[in-house]
């Protein structure tokens, strides 16, 4: 069911100081479900009935229901009232993916609250039965279409449960944000030359990546890296040496790409960044109101799509 | 709205059950036919159900459907009266069944199995029943909750049950405030012609030798009378129906009066205010005490002092009256007169010969009807319950020969030797006694209280009443009328009466009896009988009178709104998990902390967030350090103090960032 409301009327669930948002008495919207409104109409029929008949028990059923019918209004309210939700984990992905929030429902009460659906306004709907005192994470996704900070829409939380004759929903406002990086550009033709940087030190042959030759064993070494081809042609006891630590290194710059619109820039750094980790190189980027020194790891990695993510929001 | 559209197999189950015993009371009222084809119908959707590559196919559901509907129409070609009706309900009921696949689908069926247990009371209103039905409506209403879960059950899931009777149990005050204040509309809004013409006990307006002794087997209740005042004794307790005049020797039956008479009758005595609750019964005539003077304004009253009332039939029915014990009825008219001597053929010499030796004895009227009743008294007469078979003149069999008879036998053949005394003289059926119920404080009369006597009338009294019954057993009407009818039942055999003198068991068992007396007649007074005037006498007792319908529905919705946040606060207080003071407390300070913009994670532990806050705000250290000990040994540690929980609560309230 989809009711738009004017959107200054609306009354949002916000959060409080644990960044956790919890659903007060005024902020949940009940209507009747189309089943509701059946139900109406049969207890207009059985009403009519009764009367007709003058028959008391009839009457006395159908006032059953009627009351079931109001007692229930109160039964799907309360199945709101109260619902925790937090933002437990947003993650990271390109522009054009789905972005997946982790969404945690906290009840407190010792009451179980079945069939909680969960969705953002457009968007698909997941339904959860919790139980009492407990709380769960429900993955909600939504589509992106551009970089840089996505905060988390507005949710919205509904039930119909128990009897599926009234339509409780709520909006609720949680804190929170994915970071949307680039989307990767196509593979660029190599406008620049990887440089090389030697290690200060030299290549001293103590790296792991490339075969440099063989020595004979010394105890201590690794069995992994024993020769043990050479010893079944007893050959004697080898052991291979394995170089690299001699790193290549890229700098991705803003400024290879002067053909390009801003957007598309973001696009083929990003593509480079991803590139330069498939290949395990060093890299370090640089852009207009920023640099990044040279380094491999995660965090280098994480730093530069950060960086390409928020080029150009205000840094906060 | 669409979450898990399709019902799985499980609740499918379920809900077939469910049907099943929804539409079960009615089997025995409908045709035969129709209750197989039912049972068929059921069977094919527990079958299919349970081999699941049966799927009912279209086809198939069509081919049923037909077959149904050319049973229907062959066995109620116009679908006329209740019972089509109801069978057509359930057909459709077991019908959609057996299409039911989504959510949708299960909550019409739900819906129909509403309706359809609506359908039952037209039929019968008994407590039972209604219990049985109040469960129906728990288990359909545990369907609408089993369907409205996320998580599908995968067997039979007893929560849902217990949640749809509390749900219904916390609906029961609206329920009640509704039916006692929804402004009534009395009548039919069309008329559905109401065919419920089944045989139940009662008087009937003719009496043959043999008619009420039928009745006296029936412990069934033919009404109930609450007095205004004390109740009169027993012996005056005559309960006043159908007046017989006519007779041809064997048969009597009433004479017709076409117009109501106004109550021309003296008296002195005070008059006895009561309500009657009459049983439904096929007659139109009413009951009161001996004389009726005030009667319920759609009543008529007849010249002998017979109540009709009109659209009373087949119904409960309540009426208050007022009757005078002790009257003078004044001159006879002609027509009267002539009616009330009125003989039959079949009078024999022996019986004018009786008469006319009471006549050489007896001065006065007067004398010779009490020289009648001598004769009762003083022959050899026996009061039984099993008479001897009578031939074709049974007053003179009687009287002269098997000596042995019910109240009709002697309240019959003393009209008639009246009547051949030329005194006027009539026979008067109805009830005599009744139980008073200490219970409920009302009077019980049975079946088994029917009673026949005779009116003569006398220049100095008007009609008077005489109960020969009385002279030959003056028990039956001093006492309640019980007895063992498997001691009295031999043929002839003269009734014992028990004295009141009962065993502890029949003590028990008679109080056990009038208990659950009480609570039908509470229950036939409030609930069945409930109608436009009773809710304005129930008005009138809070001290509201001649409410219109518009204030009665502000003051039903007043109360009803009075009643929802009553429902709500027990509901909240219900829910509620009362956290732990300790967390409470632990949660004030971190409250506290995050104002200055110390924030703890959600990730974060005691021992971590401490050591951050200390490293931020170093001034702080000696009441954080302090309040995560205290914090940590409450929570995770052996002690449980009060005295440290008090220390604890201290600190966090004393601690300022």
């Amino acid at each position: 069911m989809n009711i738009r409301l004017p959107e200054r009327f609306i009354r949002r669930c916000r959060c409080n100081h644990r960044d956790e948002a919890m659903i007060g008495t005024r902020q949940i919207y009940i209507i009747p479900s189309r089943y509701g409104f059946g139900f109406a109409l049969l207890l207009l029929l059985m009403w009519i009935g009764s009367i007709n008949y003058a028959n008391n028990l009839g009457l006395l059923l159908t006032f059953l229901l009627a009351g079931l019918g109001l007692v229930t209004m109160l039964h799907t309210w309360r199945n709101l009232l109260g619902l925790g939700l937090r933002l437990s984990r947003a993650n990271q992905i390109f522009a054009g993916e789905q972005a997946c929030f982790e969404i945690q429902l906290i009840n407190q009460r010792a009451d179980e609250r079945p069939a909680i659906c969960l969705q953002f306004e457009q968007g698909e709907a997941l339904y959860r039965d919790l139980q009492p005192d407990s709380d769960l994470i429900v993955k909600l996704h939504i589509d992106t279409e551009r970089r840089g900070r996505l905060p988390i829409p507005r949710l919205q939380a509904s039930t119909t449960y128990p009897l599926g004759l009234f339509y409780a929903w709520s909006y609720i406002e949680l804190k929170g944000e994915a970071l949307v990086y680039p989307a990767p550009g196509p593979k660029q033709a190599v406008t620049h030359l990887p440089s090389y940087q030697r290690n200060q030190q030299g290549d001293k042959g103590v790296g792991a990546d490339d075969f440099v030759g063989l020595r004979s064993y010394r105890p201590g070494d690794s069995p992994k890296q024993i020769d043990w081809k050479a010893q079944a042609r007893e050959q004697g006891l080898h052991t291979k040496q394995f170089g690299g630590d001699r790193a290549d290194l890229s700098w991705l710059d803003w400024d290879h790409y002067p053909h390009l619109d801003v957007e598309a820039r973001l696009s083929a750094l990003c593509r480079g960044v991803l590139d330069a980790v498939e290949q395990q190189q060093a890299f370090g980027l640089r852009l207009p109101d920023q640099i990044l020194k040279p380094a491999r790891s995660e965090a280098q990695r994480l730093a530069a799509l950060r960086a390409l993510a928020l080029f150009g929001e205000t840094a906060q | 709205m669409k979450h898990a559209d399709n019902i799985n197999t499980p609740l499918l189950y379920r809900l077939s059950f469910i049907t099943a015993l929804v539409v079960a009371p009615h089997f025995q009222r409908l045709d035969l036919s129709i209750t197989l084809a039912l049972l068929a119908v059921l069977t094919l959707r527990l079958t299919t159900l349970y081999f699941t590559r049966w799927k009912p196919g279209r086809l198939l559901l069509f081919f049923v459907t037909i077959l149904c509907a050319v049973l229907i129409f062959s066995v109620y070609p116009l679908l006329m009266g209740l019972e089509a009706k109801v069978a057509l309900l359930s057909l459709m009921l077991s019908l959609k069944l057996m299409e039911c696949r989504t959510q949708r689908d299960l909550k019409i069926v739900v819906f129909l199995g509403y309706f359809t247990l609506i359908t039952h009371f037209l039929f019968d209103q008994e407590m039972l029943l209604v219990g049985y039905i109040f469960l129906m409506v728990i288990a359909l209403t545990s369907l609408l909750v089993e369907s409205s879960r996320s998580s599908k059950a995968t067997g039979w899931r007893f929560t849902s049950l217990r949640y749809s009777a509390s749900l219904l149990l916390q609906a029961m005050p609206i329920m009640l405030v509704l039916f006692f204040l929804f402004p009534r509309i009395s009548g039919p809004l069309w008329n559905l012609g109401v065919d419920n013409s089944t045989g139940r006990t009662g008087l009937s307006d003719s009496m043959t030798p043999g008619s009420i002794s039928n009745l006296i087997r029936s412990r069934a209740v033919a009404f109930r009378v609450d007095f205004d005042q004390a109740a009169p004794p027993p012996r005056q307790r005559y309960w006043r129906g159908p007046v017989l005049w006519r007779t041809d020797g064997k048969r009597w039956t009433r004479a017709k009066f076409l117009q109501a008479a106004p109550v021309t009758y003296r008296s002195s005595a005070q008059p006895i205010r009561y309500q009657v609750t009459l049983e439904p019964s096929p007659n139109d005539w009413l009951y009161a005490l001996d004389l009726p003077e005030t009667l319920p304004p759609e009543a008529t009253l007849l010249p002998d002092f017979q109540i009709l009332a009109k659209e009373i039939r087949n119904q409960r029915y309540r009426y208050a009256a007022t009757s005078r014990l002790a009257y003078h009825t004044g001159p006879l008219n002609q027509r009267e007169q002539r009616l009330a001597l009125q003989l039959p053929d079949n009078i024999t010499t022996r019986m004018e010969e009786l008469v006319r030796q009471w006549r050489l004895e007896a001065s006065t009227d007067r004398d010779l009807v009490n020289r009648a009743l001598r004769h009762f008294r003083t022959e050899p007469f026996y009061y039984t319950l099993t008479p001897p078979l009578l031939g074709d003149n049974p007053s003179d069999q009687f009287l002269f020969e098997s000596r042995r008879g019910f109240c009709e036998h002697y309240a019959t053949s003393f009209t008639t030797l009246m009547r051949i005394a030329g005194i006027p003289s009539r026979v008067v059926t109805g009830y005599q006694g009744g139980e008073l119920n200490p219970i409920g404080n009302y009077l019980i009369v049975r079946q088994s209280d029917a009673h026949a006597w005779s009116e003569v009338w006398l220049e100095e009294s008007g009609w008077t009443r005489v109960d020969p019954t009385a002279a030959v057993a003056p028990e039956r009407i001093e006492q309640t009328f019980e007895f063992d009818l498997e001691e009295n039942s031999g043929l002839g055999i003269p009734v014992i009466f028990s004295a009141g003198d009962y065993g502890l068991f029949k003590n028990l068992t008679r109080q056990f009896r009038l208990g659950v007396d009480a609570a039908n007649a509470s229950w036939h007074r409030w609930i069945l009988g409930y109608s436009k005037e009773q809710q304005q006498k129930l008005m009138q007792q809070f001290g509201l009178e001649n409410l219109s319908a518009m204030k009665l529905a502000l003051g039903m919705i007043l109360a009803t709104a009075l009643l929802i946040p009553i429902l709500l606060y027990l509901l909240r207080l219900r829910g509620e998990v009362k956290p732990d003071p300790v967390v409470k407390d632990y949660q004030r300070f971190c409250k506290r902390l995050s104002r200055t913009g110390i924030k703890r994670f959600p990730h974060e532990g005691p021992k971590d967030f401490a050591q951050r806050v200390m490293r931020k705000r170093p001034d702080l250290k000696p009441s954080v350090n302090a309040i995560t000990q205290h914090y940590i040994k409450l929570r995770y540690g052996r002690s449980d103090g009060t005295k440290l929980r008090q220390q604890f609560h201290r600190l966090v309230r004393q601690f300022r960032a």
